[in-house]
């Protein structure tokens, strides 16, 4: 994890030259990370504002509280499946620390969350009539947790895909079911006590959970539900970290 | 130090072609063991120039990507003067992304070997100087023609300040002018106490600039000594080859 730090200038290089990248010869470049989230909230505010109502109280931002984290996961995950294999190139001909690949692709989704976050924050403000907390600072802590959360998990998905490139297919498919599994888009009260014991044994929930917690319902996170947070977290990475040191001296010669 | 790999015929490297291996023994898995190197054992002083000549596929860019730390060595090891910087460069201009211009793939590759940004600040005049580059700093590197791109590459690697330089038949690109530069570059290194460890075909390059020679011949070291000698036994090789 030390090699990690040493080479941050390659970690920040590589989040900088996805993001620059990403919107390159375009026409309105960098502003498309930000008009990307707010296209979102718009079309998720059409859909549920006028074709579904109902459900929580203000809906939208509701839904956007809980979109907003599964977006950063769900795209740090996808996007680090090949995380290792596509630098293979580099991997076959440079000695380094491979780490940084996987948690290069979670720093660039989390640059675009943050940027998904300034935009959404203020239309929060303005147009959902929702006020600041206090309880909102707790967002901060919840935010650290799930990066290194997603860093064990891609650490995880990232060295799989080495050895079983099926792992890039499953990993699309079980974001999908999962997504249904987490309660981001209604509300885990209303759903079946039977229903209620598979959410809870997904991991994410409890991520999601706590966001709506501290943003929606404003409310402290609990300390069992954060003594959950940390407990799923240090699982995360660990496993994680032991199974990439574990793999990463074969690396070279699979890639 | 000896270096193995595992060959796998039809290699297994999805789910379903595991699960079929399983069933129909055709498809299953056949692993052999190939030793691209066996017991090679050599001494390198620090400032000097160690040549490694072989025929292809006589191991010896396995070696070199194994000093570099690339792939773990099967037994044996590798050993280093403490706090030395070991540099490779098994390929130049690796790490260079087409799409980014010439200045962010110097930052990007510099850091890639990693240097820090200051350090990169610091050498960044130099390597432009030395690539002859300055007015195509802002083109991306996709529209370089290939010397352009070998020059980059070659003036960020000596730029690297490594201790070691390992070179993996880079000086067969450029013109001839570049290549003159490129051998006074490996003259000042030797002058200034570097240790360079070099691969090359041209056996004149190597009896011009090497201290010592290693000769591999299907991953065993047939010989390593003078230079001369040296290119006496892989001629040798050669022509036991073609008889």
């Amino acid at each position: 994890m030390m090699s990690v730090f040493r080479y941050r200038e390659l970690i920040r290089n590589l989040v900088l030259k996805d993001l620059k990248l990403k919107y390159r010869d375009s026409v309105l470049g960098f502003l498309w990370s930000l008009a990307n989230p707010l296209l979102l909230i718009l079309v998720y505010s059409f859909v549920f504002g006028h074709l579904f109502t109902g459900g929580p109280p203000n809906l939208v931002y509701f839904l956007m509280v809980g979109i907003l984290p599964w977006n950063f996961f769900a795209q740090s995950l996808m996007m680090s499946t090949g995380s290792i294999l596509d630098n293979g190139t580099l991997i076959r001909k440079v000695a380094l620390p491979m780490e940084v690949f996987p948690v290069a692709t979670v720093l660039f989704s989390l640059a675009q969350y943050l940027l998904a976050l300034i935009v959404f924050f203020p239309m929060a403000l303005l147009f959902f009539k929702v006020s600041v907390a206090w309880s909102w600072l707790a967002f901060f802590p919840i935010l650290v947790l799930q990066i290194l959360f997603t860093v064990g998990m891609c650490f995880i998905v990232s060295t799989a895909t080495v050895f079983y490139r099926d792992v890039r297919h499953f990993t699309e498919i079980l974001l999908m079911l999962l997504f249904w599994l987490t309660p981001i888009i209604y509300d885990i009260r209303t759903v079946s006590d039977s229903l209620k014991t598979v959410l809870y044994m997904n991991p994410l929930s409890y991520f999601i959970l706590a966001y709506q917690d501290v943003l929606y319902r404003n409310v402290f996170l609990s300390l069992d539900r954060l003594i959950v947070l940390l407990i799923l977290t240090f699982l995360s990475l660990v496993l994680g970290y032991s199974l990439f040191l574990i793999c990463k001296v074969r690396f070279a010669e699979e890639v | 130090m000896s270096k193995a790999f595992t060959i796998r015929h039809n290699k297994a490297d999805s789910l379903k072609s595991k699960v079929i291996g399983i069933f129909h023994k055709r498809y299953r898995e056949q692993r052999e063991t190939l030793w691209a190197l066996k017991g090679v054992s050599f001494n390198v002083s620090p400032g000097e120039v160690f040549g490694l000549v072989g025929r292809n596929g006589s191991g010896k860019s396995t070696l070199l990507k194994i000093i570099a730390g690339i792939y773990p060595p099967t037994q044996g090891k590798v050993q280093l003067p403490n706090g030395a910087r070991m540099g490779a460069m098994i390929e130049l201009g690796v790490g260079f992304h087409p799409e980014l211009t010439g200045k962010e793939n110097i930052f990007l590759s510099a850091s890639i070997h990693g240097l820090y940004r200051k350090e990169i600040e610091d050498i960044y005049g130099a390597v432009v100087e030395f690539s002859e580059l300055d007015a195509f700093m802002d083109t991306p590197v996709k529209n370089y023609s290939s010397g352009m791109h070998a020059r980059l590459g070659f003036g960020l690697a000596v730029n690297l300040n490594f201790d070691v330089l390992l070179i993996d038949e880079i000086l067969a690109v450029g013109d001839e002018a570049f290549q003159h530069k490129c051998m006074d570059q490996i003259d000042r290194f030797q002058a200034e106490g570097k240790t360079i460890l070099f691969v090359s075909h041209s056996t004149d390059v190597v009896k011009k600039i090497c201290d010592q020679v290693c000769v591999l011949e299907h991953g065993l070291p047939v010989f390593v000594g003078k230079p001369d000698k040296g290119v006496e036994q892989y001629h040798a090789l050669l022509r036991g080859n073609h008889s």
